[in-house]
């Protein structure tokens, strides 16, 4: 074992180092102490006196004590200047661009449904026109787990939870009449080597229309979490590999399409799945560093790698919690980038995020009480100060979102920028004493669970040996017998219940057999018309890539060109790399 | 009568799902509920019923939350029937699918359908009745 530092040791050697001149002055503060306690055992109730201190219960809540009230002397060695500053400056707690909301409003990217390409191309152009600034393609499930539309695995799954994409002619109906050079499109790839297979098809769909790669904007998700720890199936790749296909992703994308965002760290589906906020983010940031430190290893600079670094999280119940964690990881990822990797650009130490709503918090009874929920949840993203955002749909425990719901979801982002005035003010929260606590405690325990994935040897490792699968299995289960208890409030569900309430009349997406057909008649067409000889050889060279050690990514990008299919070059990587099972824990 | 045995049931999800937040969830009632529960992740409609007859148990419990409810959940009672168990297994569906895919599934041959929220108490209940309607020995 090697006694490298770890990033906790290093940010707190530095931290120490750094002077701080405390914003309250300490003999008021003194003061302030004898005259809470006064205050305290007068006044307050002798059962509050006594349980001071309660712990929230809520779906995926961290549970940590709050007090009644809280007062300066929460945060008595508060330093403005190095805890706080302005907004658009170090360390960026505030905020990450100095006008905020006034300058640029958070950019509203509704996911774009369930269908066939020509459908989301239209359902794209229709959420455009409704309002959304950004693109989010949501893949059906074969798509996602990388099988052809006519793989018998994808039977009746083709075209269910969102889009089909075999190959490049795919693509190119999705963004029909889209100028790529323009809109933002964040593609959901999920995996490094769905990343690796799809999105060369995107910049081959901009070399047939003439746009240069350095014109493209928007992201893609490309997280070995995803595959080797979120998602289940019953063909992966090792998470070592997984994690070596993600930095190849990275570094090509790095380097020839430099506007793109390369990474989304998906702390979202981790804790969607069964976590706490903390390990949500601490995850996600235990694999920004561990990537650039692979990225260093292969000579690359920190501070030029993580300018396109961005990150994906899941705002849930527990509302000043929410807002307290959004601005505690802007903190801490930037102490980690300027005191762990040395950066001076700031842009590498933006903490630059996308936000969608939790689903899990969402119940199918009165679904329309979903509706609320969402909109606190959306509100804690916007005061927490997110760049990015999607708000989930009322239906989502019925089926992938109606249009009807979708435009539901934009309305409500609509509604809380143009209507409520909380987008006028910077970080409006900043500064109370409740905030400033838990933006405190937050960032201490997310840096506290980075260093134990560390200690372990790091995420690999922490994911190899099935200690975090399990730990997502606990949660589940707690959480359960939690609302089973009813310690865990859901309105509806097991608290204010109505028992006469009846199945909602929900518009759903159905199933259509004939998208299948239709999606099995162009593969047959395209295996038909192409130079199978050339698909060979590219195929063959992406195997010999992904054993021998060349960028994966440059020769998937070739096999797009050639007109090799999803399923076609997945079964490359698993032939290379063998399968793995995840550890299953129940 | 024999003694009474521990009710068994084999959890799976079809090859591609990519949620088990479900289906662990289940594991979980059903385990506090005193059954056996074994839970093989992701496979083949007929994997699963091979897995089924081999572990013998008492119920299969499916969960599935990206469509393929249907058309693969046909596969499934297709391969019970095959192997001579549909009469004697209770077959479960759980998960997100449209409403109106409830008397589909039944008319399929699914015993029991489950959506989120449901409780461990409705779970139990259903699956213990069943149990014994399907006549045990």
């Amino acid at each position: 074992m090697s006694e490298e530092k770890t990033t906790k040791q290093i940010l707190e050697e530095k931290l120490k180092a750094r002077k701080r001149t405390p914003l309250y002055n300490p003999e008021l503060l003194q003061n302030l102490a004898k005259d809470f306690e006064t205050w305290k055992n007068s006044v307050v109730p002798e059962e509050d006196r006594k349980n001071w201190e309660v712990i929230p219960r809520t779906i995926l809540g961290s549970e940590i004590p709050r007090g009644l009230l809280y007062t300066p002397l929460e945060v008595a060695d508060l330093d403005y200047t190095e805890d706080l500053g302005f907004s658009g400056a170090e360390p960026y707690t505030r905020g990450l661009h100095a006008n905020m909301y006034r300058g640029r409003v958070f950019t509203m990217r509704q996911l774009s449904g369930a269908g066939s390409p020509s459908y989301i191309n239209q359902r794209i152009k229709w959420l455009l026109g409704a309002g959304a600034t950004g693109i989010n393609l949501a893949l059906d499930l074969a798509t996602v787990q990388m099988y052809d539309s006519d793989e018998p695995e994808a039977k009746g799954q083709v075209g269910t939870v969102g889009v089909p994409i075999d190959c490049v002619e795919d693509m190119d109906v999705i963004f029909k009449d889209i100028p790529l050079d323009k809109v933002s499109a964040s593609i959901v790839t999920h995996y490094p080597r769905n990343t690796a297979i799809l999105f060369p098809m995107y910049l081959v769909l901009a070399e047939q229309r003439g746009i240069p790669w350095d014109r493209l904007n928007g992201s893609v998700q490309n997280d070995f979490v995803m595959e080797n720890l979120v998602r289940n199936a019953a063909e992966y790749i090792p998470p070592r590999d997984a994690f070596r296909v993600q930095c190849d992703n990275i570094e090509f994308l790095r380097k020839n399409v430099p506007r793109w965002n390369y990474i989304t760290l998906n702390g979202y589906n981790l804790r969607e799945a069964g976590t706490s906020g903390v390990t949500e983010m601490a995850v996600a940031m235990a694999n920004g560093i561990e990537i650039l430190k692979e990225m260093s290893r292969r000579g690359y600079d920190a501070d030029w790698v993580a300018q396109r670094m961005a990150f994906f999280w899941a705002p849930a119940n527990d509302f000043f919690e929410e807002v307290a964690r959004l601005r505690a990881a802007r903190r801490l990822w930037y102490r980690i980038m300027k005191y762990r990797f040395g950066a001076k650009n700031p842009r590498s130490m933006w903490e630059r995020c996308h936000v969608q709503t939790s689903g899990i918090s969402l119940q199918r009874v009165e679904p329309m009480n979903n509706v609320i929920r969402a909109a606190y949840h959306a509100l804690a993203a916007i005061l927490g100060g997110c760049q990015s955002l999607h708000v989930d749909s009322y239906d989502e425990a019925y089926s992938t979102p109606s249009e009807e719901a979708s435009l539901l979801s934009l309305r409500t982002q609509q509604i809380i920028e143009a209507e409520t005035a909380i987008t006028q003010v910077v970080d409006p929260l900043g500064g109370s004493f409740y905030v400033e606590a838990l933006t405190n405690e937050m960032e201490r325990r997310i840096l506290d669970e980075i260093d134990e994935i560390e200690r372990m040897g790091g995420l690999v490792k922490a994911i190899e040996s099935g200690w975090l699968h399990r730990r997502i299995a606990n949660h589940i289960h707690r959480e359960q017998r939690l609302i089973e208890q009813g310690v865990i409030k859901v309105v509806g569900r097991n608290y204010y219940q109505n028992p006469e309430a009846k199945e909602p009349e929900v518009k759903v997406h159905q199933y259509s057999e004939e998208l299948r057909q239709e999606m099995c008649a162009k593969l047959e067409r395209l295996r038909r018309e192409r130079d199978n000889e050339q698909v060979n050889c590219a195929l063959k060279a992406l195997k010999e890539a992904c054993q021998k050690g060349g960028n994966v990514m440059q020769y998937c990008l070739e096999a797009a060109r050639a007109g090799a299919t999803e399923g076609e070059m997945r079964r490359v990587f698993t032939d290379a790399f063998g399968t793995w099972r995840p550890p299953v824990y129940i | 009568m024999t003694e009474a045995r521990r009710i068994k049931v084999l959890l799976a999800q079809f090859s591609l799902e990519t949620h088990s937040r479900g289906i662990i969830t289940v594991a979980g009632m059903l385990r506090d509920s005193g059954m056996e529960v074994v839970y093989i992740g992701n496979n083949t409609p007929e994997q699963i019923m091979e897995a089924a007859v081999h572990e013998d148990v008492d119920v299969v419990g499916i969960s599935s939350y990206c469509g393929g409810e249907l058309a693969l959940g046909k596969d499934l009672i297709e391969e019970a029937k095959k192997r001579g168990v549909k009469d004697r297994m209770v077959f479960l569906m759980g998960g997100i699918f449209p409403p109106g895919d409830e008397p589909k599934l039944r008319e399929i041959g699914f015993d029991g359908i489950f959506a989120p929220g449901a409780t461990k108490e409705e779970i139990a209940s259903f699956i213990e009745k069943a149990v014994a309607t399907k006549g045990r020995s």
